[in-house]
């Protein structure tokens, strides 16, 4: 009888497995300091370990515990070489997703697009090893939140080009007013094409070559912008700020947009010539005045 | 020589409220859609001055009609069509021959019209349909998120914009005119000094009267 209470006791003891305690805790007990890093023996370059835990909690995947992404066996250490090479597909894990289709990316064209991609096709040693990770971090990523600045969207979106891109700025000497495009535009949407997959921007990134060197796609009655950031930058500023706000100090307008070289043209001409007349008809007053004036003198 | 009171108190604050709010807008408006002139306004400053000033205009254009319709300013705004177009003739005749013969005026405000017909139609047109196209277009513009992507196949920004910008420049002939006219009176400043004690002057009343 002793016997038996004692191994009901137990029982919750021995029906845990060792596997189950695994929680993101356990990770980030080693993986939450900073200097958690080794030097790849081959390449010789350092492997940043390193995940940052507020980050994390704020991405897009701060819900998930480590082990749904990371399935492997990590109960030892150091992890086992084949459990840290299994490669993990977005794409895959994305589509599995009851909203996939609902959202507001559909990872199949994502994938379409980025294969046709300059990171997926060119043969630069650069490009070699780029995958979603490249710019995507997964331990910090999160989609543009409402609330933030569009300067600072467009800061954040183009600090992540230009980390690898540090050339940039030079090429870019061609561009009139490059600081101010900078500050306004994002990387992404001269970069890309315009498609009609109805996603906020393409993951089809161009090669400098075929991307947008022309003025007129955005200062004109079609602007690419508009149909871009700014059409979804609005949408969200609505939502936190509330019609009025949004209707003053909103940032839509495009230079050249709502400008049509015939009308301005029409218009100044008929200005002009309207103060033509008004100035001919003053001066026959005048005149008139003055014929009155000797009559009565 | 005699006097009329034409222009109320209430009448004369709208009017030079509104003619700062157009001031500003045109000036504004030109720096937005000709940004990086020297002599026109930063983008920055114009962008919400711009936006502001017209949301003050809609208040101001509501202000109005509802100052009509509080009061019988209203009567001006009624067309009498009985002799509509021989006043009008005789009107436009005027400016275009007879102004230049010292010929009198043939129109004479009084409290009971103000306006003569070719003022009249003006008016009419520019309180009535070109500042509420102005004023939608402009509410479009600034809340354009809520457009449907194209109107009648056009994209909907663009006709927003057309629109806006033919209503801004009729409006900008407008004023021109407008300021052209105002010294067209008994004397140049006649009409001026009425607009702002709101006693209208008429030395030739009652010799033709």
């Amino acid at each position: 009888m002793l016997f038996l209470i004692l191994l009901l006791m137990a029982a919750p003891l021995l029906a845990e497995p060792p596997a189950a305690a695994t929680t993101n805790m356990t990770c980030l007990r080693c993986h939450g300091m900073k200097t958690l890093a080794y030097r790849h023996p081959s390449t010789g370059k350092i492997v940043d370990l390193f995940v940052e835990q507020v980050a994390l909690s704020h991405s897009v995947h701060g819900k998930l515990a480590c082990t749904e992404c990371h399935d492997g066996d990590f109960a030892h250490y150091p992890h086992r070489a084949e459990t840290q090479q299994r490669s993990l597909s977005c794409v895959k894990c994305h589509e599995q997703q009851d909203d996939a289709t609902k959202r507001h990316y559909q990872f199949t064209t994502i994938d379409a697009e980025y294969a046709k991609s300059i990171h997926a096709t060119s043969d630069a040693v650069e490009a070699a090893a780029f995958n979603c990770h490249s710019c995507h971090d997964p331990h910090r990523f999160h989609a543009s939140q409402i609330g933030d600045s569009l300067a600072t969207i467009i800061h954040n979106d183009n600090a992540l080009c230009l980390t690898c891109h540090e050339q940039a700025r030079l090429k870019h000497a061609w561009l009139p007013n490059r600081e101010r495009h900078w500050e306004t535009v994002r990387c992404l949407d001269c970069h890309t094409p315009v498609t009609d997959s109805k996603q906020p921007v393409s993951h089809h990134i161009l090669s400098a070559a075929d991307s947008n060197h022309d003025c007129v796609s955005c200062h004109s009655k079609n602007s690419q912008l508009l149909n871009r950031l700014y059409r979804y930058r609005a949408a969200n500023d609505v939502a936190s700020h509330g019609w009025l706000n949004t209707a003053i100090f909103n940032e839509a307008y495009v230079v050249g947009m709502s400008r049509s070289a015939v009308l301005d043209r029409l218009a100044l001409v008929i200005i002009g010539l309207t103060l033509c007349v008004l100035l001919a008809h003053g001066i026959g007053r005048y005149r008139a005045q003055q014929r009155l004036l000797r009559k009565q003198q | 020589m005699s006097a009329s009171y034409l222009y109320p108190r209430w009448v004369r604050i709208w009017h030079w409220l509104n003619a700062l709010l157009f001031a500003i807008l045109i000036v504004s408006g030109g720096s937005l859609h000709f940004t990086g002139h020297p002599w026109l306004l930063d983008f920055a400053t114009a962008r919400p001055l711009h936006n502001i000033t017209g949301l003050l205009l809609i208040i101001s254009w509501v202000a109005f009609i509802i100052g009509n319709v509080m009061t019988n300013n209203d009567r001006h705004y009624r067309v009498q069509w009985r002799g509509f177009l021989g006043r009008l003739f005789t009107q436009g005749r005027y400016y275009a021959v007879g102004i230049f013969r010292n010929e009198p005026h043939p129109f004479h405000p009084s409290e009971a019209m103000k306006f003569n017909t070719l003022q009249q139609l003006s008016y009419l047109g520019v309180m009535y349909v070109l500042v509420p196209l102005l004023v939608i277009s402009g509410a479009a513009f600034l809340l354009a998120v809520y457009l449907p992507d194209t109107i009648f196949g056009l994209g909907s920004i663009w006709v927003v914009a057309m629109l806006h910008l033919t209503v801004a420049y009729s409006l900008v002939l407008f004023v021109l005119v407008h300021l052209y006219i105002i010294t067209t009176g008994d004397t140049v400043t006649t009409n001026l000094r009425a607009m702002l004690t709101g006693w209208h002057r008429d030395d030739q009343q009652e010799t033709t009267k």
